[in-house]
């Protein structure tokens, strides 16, 4: 209330404002810096895509040669190919997951028992990918890893799943479940106490089974949840990068370099700037679009849009 | 009635079912933990050529000590250096902007509100980035791990909305009694945020240690390497799997692998709750 009113009040100038605020103003002047250093100037650095900036000293405009050029390279298009295949992946084991396991964490009836396995299954979520790469990488071990001993163990041969092209993209998406399940399903966890108890007892009168209730009740309380994390997924799917650039080795290139690996290899190791980063800009542009394209959607199922 | 029971009856059956399934989930995230934790304690002869799964056979802090005198310390340090070196320096941009953002009637606040949450939704990508920090004169310097990445957005609007949050009554009634803004965050919001400001800094502290790709990035002499870039090397390059040449045991890989991860392990149990309740104020809405 206090607000609407300091709102109705005509505003004094702009430069007595500036004044009584100097103090506030110089705290988000390093901030502020920041983001223009490293937020605004990386994104007029994307004008070099248009350039042959990197190998010669002098830097000359050529239009869209670069986006040209990787259009008709085959290491892109598989880049591109990988991406979307682990991406699609992710999306349909990863997204439902942590859901179904916060519906059954909701079921349970002891507090203590919530507690633990949501403090448990959220730890991964804390260690580096390098951690969780090297875990996976002693789990899968085709010597001494746990995962082989059961195999061998039931009669079979043993798997170097890491070296291996069939096996090393289940590999990436169950170290992605495993690594990030425990953070959606605090969130959504979090989300279920706040459906309102009322609304089970009126589906319980209306004659809503176990059920009825989950799919009229609970589901449609945390809409808005479920949404937000698929929009927070969709956003970083496509920029898939740190979890394979550690987990991933020459052996299986042809099935884990995505379009981020690309980039990293062209650019910084290769040195090839202008051309990264066309195929940066590419690829940041479709991302973007699968966001904004799914936010749209998701408007008209909601109220109100999550971005 | 004999609804009523048999309905009791599945529920129970449910219930089981359900505690079963996820007594199976705690496993998957045990086990492998466990495994790494019981090989960095055992002795050499009980992880060579035998398996080392479930139980432990043996108990030794050896494999620790080997580690402590072995080239790794130095990236241990580095990593620590950078933990708590950037951990400062965010923490000294962060909770001032935080708190000048947080007060609604700041100059241009929704303007940068604006630019700030844009820059969540549409990122140059990494070149760009790389170019800018190169010009910066940053490479090879531990700076180059430190200030390029010395905000989050995402703790920056965790902050913000939780300082707006404190009843502006109270910042008012300060500034009445001769306050300046410095004053009220240092001696009015600040002791009302611990427990947020205790979340933030581990967040942060946690993405310090955990950076790879910036320090391969932006780091060529390898005395600068951090521990999560010699751990993976050592993880990667030496297994069989693979072809790595030397062999190391996996207990000596085991107990690098557990300080690869010591803050998590050390940190976390004490404020879980925080970074729970932190998570819930980061709503993707600024």
């Amino acid at each position: 209330m206090a607000d609407k009113r300091t709102v109705i009040r005509t505003k004094p100038p702009l430069w007595t404002r500036i004044k009584t605020q100097k103090f506030l103003l110089l705290m988000l002047v390093p901030g502020l810096i920041w983001y223009l250093l490293f937020k605004y100037l990386p994104l007029l650095g994307l004008s070099l895509g248009f350039t042959d900036y990197g190998f010669r000293s002098k830097v000359s405009f050529v239009g869209l040669e670069n986006f040209s050029r990787l259009l008709s390279s085959t290491i892109f298009w598989n880049a591109f190919r990988n991406t979307l295949v682990i991406s699609m992946a992710n999306i349909v084991f990863y997204f439902p997951a942590p859901l179904i396991v916060a519906l059954l964490i909701n079921e349970l009836k002891s507090l203590k028992a919530k507690r633990f396995i949501q403090f448990l299954i959220y730890i991964p979520y804390f260690f580096s990918w390098v951690v969780v790469g090297s875990i996976f990488v002693n789990l899968l071990s085709p010597s001494s890893g746990l995962v082989n001993n059961i195999i061998t163990k039931l009669g079979g041969e043993s798997i170097y799943f890491m070296a291996s092209a069939k096996f090393f993209r289940p590999v990436l998406v169950s170290s992605y479940i495993w690594r990030q399940m425990g953070y959606g399903a605090v969130i959504y966890v979090a989300s279920l106490t706040t459906v309102q108890p009322e609304l089970y007892e009126a589906a319980t009168i209306d004659g809503a089974g176990h059920w009825g209730q989950l799919w009229h009740v609970t589901l449609p309380g945390i809409r808005s949840t479920i949404v937000t994390m698929l929009l927070l997924n969709l956003s970083h799917v496509l920029l898939i990068f740190e979890q394979v650039l550690v987990m991933y080795n020459a052996a299986v290139y042809d099935v884990a370099d995505v379009l981020q690996t690309y980039v990293f290899r062209e650019g910084v190791l290769a040195g090839d700037l202008g051309y990264s980063i066309a195929v940066g800009m590419f690829t940041s542009i479709v991302s973007l679009t699968l966001v904004l394209s799914t936010n749209k959607i998701s408007a008209r199922f909601l109220d109100e849009p999550i971005l | 009635m004999t609804t009523t029971i048999r309905e009791s009856r599945s529920r129970k059956l449910f219930h089981i079912i359900n505690a079963l399934l996820l007594g199976f989930i705690c496993l998957i995230f045990i086990i492998p933990i466990w495994n790494v934790l019981i090989t960095s304690v055992a002795k050499d002869v009980d992880v060579m050529g035998t398996d080392y799964l479930l139980m432990p056979r043996s108990f030794t802090l050896q494999n620790y000590w080997r580690v402590l005198n072995s080239g790794y310390m130095g990236a241990f340090k580095n990593s620590l250096f950078v933990a708590f070196l950037g951990t400062a320096f965010s923490m000294l941009i962060t909770v001032p902007m935080g708190f000048a953002l947080a007060q609604k009637h700041l100059v241009g606040r929704s303007v940068i509100m604006k630019a700030i949450v844009f820059t969540m939704v549409f990122d140059a990508g990494i070149m760009p980035f790389y170019i800018v920090v190169r010009s910066l004169g940053l490479i090879n310097s531990m700076g180059a791990i430190i200030f390029p990445v010395a905000i989050s957005t995402f703790n920056l609007i965790i902050i913000k909305n939780y300082m707006a949050s404190i009843p502006v009554s109270l910042i008012e009634s300060a500034t009445l009694d001769g306050c300046n803004d410095m004053m009220i965050l240092l001696r009015i919001v600040l002791p009302l945020s611990v427990s947020i400001i205790a979340a933030v800094t581990l967040f942060y502290f946690v993405s310090y240690w955990n950076r790879y790709f910036e320090v391969i990035m932006f780091i060529n002499d390898s005395r600068k390497y951090t521990l999560q870039v010699v751990l993976r090397s050592l993880m990667f390059e030496s297994d069989e799997s693979l072809g790595g040449g030397q062999y190391v045991y996996n207990n000596l890989k085991m107990a690098v692998m557990v300080l690869g991860m010591l803050p998590v392990l050390v940190i976390y149990p004490f404020v879980q709750r925080h970074f729970v309740s932190g998570l819930m104020l980061g709503g993707v809405k600024g």
